[in-house]
């Protein structure tokens, strides 16, 4: 998305013609946005990036410590083990989650009775908040009286203590958030698919490639600008989960679910250091950027080989 | 024959794994459908039951004695429309003067909004928290309708649509002597209709399912919207879950019935946002 | 005639006049507390109506925050928001970080005129007076003890537990009776000895303490977890899980999604080991019975401690507040929680005969807790509620969570929470 953007940062140009300068209006009509957008993201991203240099509570001053909480974001365990856990989420949740929702899609994607019905149905997840759907999830996970392990249960599967044990907490966790964001993937592919023209399956029907085939030489390169986007946007809100930590497990057992932002939350409004909270946001923005840059990167030279 | 045989047998395929699809996404719904109308013991059974012996209405009677479901609605409500609203004006515009107007800094300016798209909301919320506090707004549903009313992602939405509005019209216009003002609110605004509701639908799910921002602005219950209030429900019940589940029913009910009447709209709106240009 | 008339209008006009000005001059304070059952809450509002009866000047605005960690988050952003409410508990844990942050005000003068810091016992004085100053007031204490379903023991023909803590019986003994109370049904078992020994650090440390060893040294700056004392203590908890059985393999309340009392309710577990203010709950439901002091390694012992009634340093309505604060320890709002087994009085007198009568209730609390009365009013200081930082709650959390859930090596979970908890120390 970010890069059909810079293509177009040019365009709007009249041709040879010189240009009006609308600076007035432009003004007039940009003050409202530039003013909350310097006062509420610029502004707040730049006094993080100060504070993220000080030592301070909340309460008193913030106090100068220059580079300590950056040096300690390197010396924290809890960081190593908080990042891997972020990692393994994202892991586990972009795949399967993309799988998932390319599999509903692509089923979607024909002419097909009670279409909408299933469209609803795959997008209820969605519209529903965290807070609810967190309170029946952990009813869905109780180990004795819980649907998980009764149905589960049908194919010898016993036992499981989905959030309390920490080999298994934070795959809950991964499958709470693949389930809810599913139904909106799917349609983001589904508008995707609609997308490809119908010309390219008549010529691929003509040399006699099978549906296998035509999948993987028409659907996925044609598909490939919205896998982009979806790939990038579900990898920026795994590395941003937080709802369902704080609201199922609270990080546990042990640190097994925590995340970077829970252990954000938890330095700002708990251990009364939000200094080094501020250390841990920019963390989270570095690594977002790197996998933002990373994708792009990837983007261009998929597109070079197709 | 052969060729409709296989098409019914695909048909049939299709619908299968559709129903499972469909099963997997609706079975915790029903789920807390049905426990909401269980009794205390009947939860606690092993097998899990799908249905009690009677429907126990008194689960929602008893939460209308803690769970303040009108004012958190009314909360919820008044912070989604106003920001909304707002948000949808101020990109408007300003997606219209980026795309549309010459002016200086024009794409370096835009170019900070794309690179701020990318920050995590947890790096701002601290600053805006004090912020509100100098304001002397933490606490009201003020701090919660004020710092989202401009949105990056929605005037880079906006912008991409404009982009893609024929110069034609608007350079005609201008030489009637009609001001970019005009052919904004004349022109571009009329045709902006489905991003609009894109956006809107957008920043609508994320206001009304907000958790984290009134976790932290909100200490006062008169001010709880629905996330929250729920949320403390539940430290409280923590173990009746017929109540709970009533509790969580009732709290969906208000997107569930705006998502039915206006499916069309949410899914053509989400489809639109994945499309490039 | 007419002039009964004339003066029963001045005086209707009067007393109108009086309501309206003292109408004119309420105070409207803000409360906030957190809520642990819908009983809590119940009890919480009705002292609050009581209260505003008794102060008509005085209106209480409450809010229920949200429960556990996240009330820390709350009480700080309130604070760091400049909103925080005139009045709110403190968990005795958090109080000393918020007293030193200079957001409680200071209350040792007005305390003094009052109440005298020896009447109250004295893990209370402990948790209450920091250096000799006042910041709030406990509200009361809470100290766990073992419940028991009469039912079960009388099926099985098992003696009741002595509730005289002089013949506590020993941590052996109460390993064994764990394995006899629990009922075997093939591969499932239908009833569990005990539960609740490693629910909560309220409930380990005065084991710890039964056996001689203290997490802290004496002024709390260095921890001294890692003893053989502790490691004993720690190893009983998981073996009688573990290698006997005889208690439920969840570890979490929302595991099981029972509360504790429920479980003990339904006949799931025999003997649950719980906080006092299970009493309130266990006292409304239709089983019988039976409260008996902690098992013991050394000496009988169980630990207290319980959140406070504190007032914001900037709050405007100090007085209005003190009072409601006052209110909240008054024998109306402490003593009818303690008359329902919520909680427990934190105050000497109210252990003397006389005053026990004014809350004893037969109902609730039965005789044996009579016999534990002395076994309350000694108990020692949780130490949790003078630990300096509240991430060494958070290290005890994840450790123990390692070891009691994921067989992480007992040698290696002592040693962390050592290293990991003077780490923390030493950079205060």
């Amino acid at each position: 998305m970010q890069i059909s953007a810079n293509r177009n940062l040019n365009r709007p140009r009249l041709r040879g013609r010189k240009l009006t300068d609308d600076t007035p209006w432009a003004m007039l009509m940009l003050a409202p946005n530039i003013i909350g957008f310097f006062m509420f993201m610029v502004f707040p991203i730049l006094a993080t990036l100060f504070f993220s240099f000080t030592e301070y509570d909340l309460i008193g001053a913030p106090k100068i410590i220059g580079l300590d909480n950056y040096v300690e974001l390197f010396r924290d365990p809890i960081i190593a083990t908080t990042l891997n856990n972020t990692l393994v989420f994202t892991l586990i949740t972009v795949p399967i989650g993309m799988a998932f929702s390319l599999l509903l899609a692509i089923f979607l994607d024909q002419k097909i009775a009670f279409k909408r019905f299933y469209r609803g149905a795959y997008f209820l997840p969605s519209i529903t908040s965290m807070v609810a759907v967190s309170i029946v999830w952990q009813w869905i996970y109780n180990p004795e009286f819980g649907l998980m392990n009764y149905l589960l249960s049908f194919v010898g599967i016993r036992g499981i203590t989905w959030l309390s044990s920490s080999s298994t907490s934070l795959l809950s966790l991964a499958i709470v958030n693949i389930w809810k964001s599913a139904g909106y993937n799917m349609m983001l592919f589904l508008a995707g698919l609609q997308g490809i023209s119908n010309t390219y399956y008549e010529a691929g029907q003509l040399d006699g490639a099978s549906k296998w085939k035509q999948f993987i030489h028409i659907t996925l390169p044609m598909l490939s600008p919205t896998t982009f986007f979806i790939f990038i946007m579900s990898v920026i809100s795994s590395f941003q989960v937080f709802d369902s930590v704080i609201l199922m497990t609270k990080g546990g057992p042990g640190r097994s679910s925590s995340v970077l932002v829970h252990y954000l939350y938890q330095n700002a409004f708990q251990y009364f250091s939000m200094g080094y909270a501020c250390a841990i946001a920019y963390l989270l923005f570095f690594i977002v950027l790197l996998v933002t840059m990373l994708n792009m990167r990837l983007e261009r030279k998929i597109k070079e080989i197709f | 024959m052969n060729i409709k045989t296989k098409r019914i047998g695909t048909q049939v395929l299709s619908h299968l794994v559709l129903i499972l699809g469909a099963l997997i996404m609706l079975m915790p719904f029903i789920w807390m459908l049905t426990t909401s109308f269980k009794g205390l013991h009947e939860v606690f059974v092993i097998p899990p039951k799908w249905f009690g012996e009677r429907l126990v209405w008194e689960n929602y009677l008893q939460i209308s004695s803690r769970f303040d479901y009108l004012a958190y609605f009314l909360n919820s409500i008044k912070v989604s429309v106003w920001v909304v609203f707002f948000q949808l004006l101020t990109s408007a515009m300003a997606g219209f003067a980026f795309a549309r107007l010459n002016f200086r800094f024009r794409n370096q300016m835009f170019l900070l909004y794309l690179a701020t798209m990318m920050v995590p909301m947890h790096v701002i919320i601290i600053p805006n928290f004090l912020q509100m506090r100098i304001y002397g707004l933490v606490n009201t549903l003020w701090s919660l309708m004020i710092p989202p009313m401009v949105s990056a992602f929605g005037t880079f939405l906006l912008r991409q649509f404009f982009i893609t509005v024929p110069k034609d019209m608007d350079e005609a216009a201008r030489i009637d002597g009609c001001t970019p003002l005009g052919i904004f609110f004349k022109i571009c605004l009329p045709m902006a209709g489905s991003t609009i509701a894109t956006l809107a639908i957008f920043s609508f799910m994320g206001i009304w399912n907000d958790y984290f921002t009134p976790l932290i602005y909100i200490s006062n219950a008169v001010h709880y919207t629905l996330p929250l209030g729920l949320a403390s429900m539940k430290g409280m019940y923590s173990t009746d879950w017929p109540v709970l589940m009533a509790a969580t029913c009732i709290s969906i009910l208000p997107v569930l019935i705006a998502f039915l009447f206006a499916q069309d709209a949410f899914v053509k709106g989400v489809m639109l946002s994945g499309l490039k240009e | 005639m007419k002039n009964r008339l004339l003066m029963s209008m001045v005086a209707v006009i009067l007393v109108l006049g009086i309501c309206m000005g003292a109408m004119a001059e309420v105070t409207t304070i803000t409360f906030m507390g957190w809520e642990a059952s819908p009983l809590e809450t119940e009890a919480v509002q009705a002292g609050i109506a009581k209260f505003e009866e008794q102060n008509p000047d005085i209106k209480v605005q409450y809010t229920p925050g949200l429960s556990g960690a996240e009330y820390v988050a709350k009480l700080l952003s309130t604070v760091a928001g400049n909103t925080t409410p005139d009045v709110f508990f403190i968990a005795a844990e958090d109080y000393r970080t918020f007293a030193t942050k200079g957001v409680l005000e200071e209350l040792t003068d007005k305390f003094s005129d009052s109440y005298r810091l020896d009447d109250f016992i004295p893990s209370v004085q402990d948790i209450m007076s920091i250096e000799g100053k006042v910041y709030g007031i406990q509200s009361c204490i809470v100290a766990p003890i073992v419940y028991y379903n009469k039912d079960i023991f009388d099926k099985l023909g098992i003696a009741y537990p002595d509730a005289d803590p002089t013949n506590a019986m020993t941590a052996a003994d109460f390993r064994e009776l764990c394995k006899q109370l629990t009922i075997k049904n093939g591969d499932t078992v239908d009833t569990y000895g005990v539960y609740g020994l490693e629910t909560s650090w309220l409930t380990i440390y005065p084991f710890m303490i039964s056996n001689g060893t203290h997490p802290y040294t004496d002024d709390y700056m260095t921890s001294t977890f890692n003893t053989p004392e502790t490691a004993e203590v720690l190893s009983w908890i998981r073996d009688i899980r573990v290698v006997d059985g005889s208690a439920p393999d969840a570890t979490t309340l929302e595991n099981i999604g029972m509360s504790a009392a429920q479980m003990l309710q339904t006949g799931k577990v025999a003997m649950i080991i719980d906080g006092s203010w299970a009493l309130q709950q266990l006292s409304q439901m239709d089983f019988n019975i039976g409260m008996a002091p902690l098992p013991k390694f050394k000496e009988a012992v169980t630990n207290s401690f319980a959140h406070l009634h504190a007032i914001s340093a900037a709050s405007p309505n100090k007085e209005a507040a003190w009072k409601f604060v006052q209110f909240l320890s008054g024998m109306d709002y402490q003593g009818a929680l303690v008359s329902e087994g919520l909680w427990m009085p934190n105050r000497v007198s109210m252990y003397e005969p006389e005053a026990v009568a004014q809350w004893y209730r037969e109902d609730v609390h039965g005789e044996s807790y009579l016999k534990m009365l002395d076994y309350f009013k000694n108990s020692v200081v949780g130490p949790m509620a003078l630990q300096k930082s509240n991430k060494c709650q958070s290290i005890l959390t994840e450790e123990a969570d390692m070891f009691f859930k994921d067989g992480q090596p007992l040698d290696v979970t002592l040693q962390n929470i050592q290293d990991r908890t003077n780490e923390v120390l030493g950079k205060l």
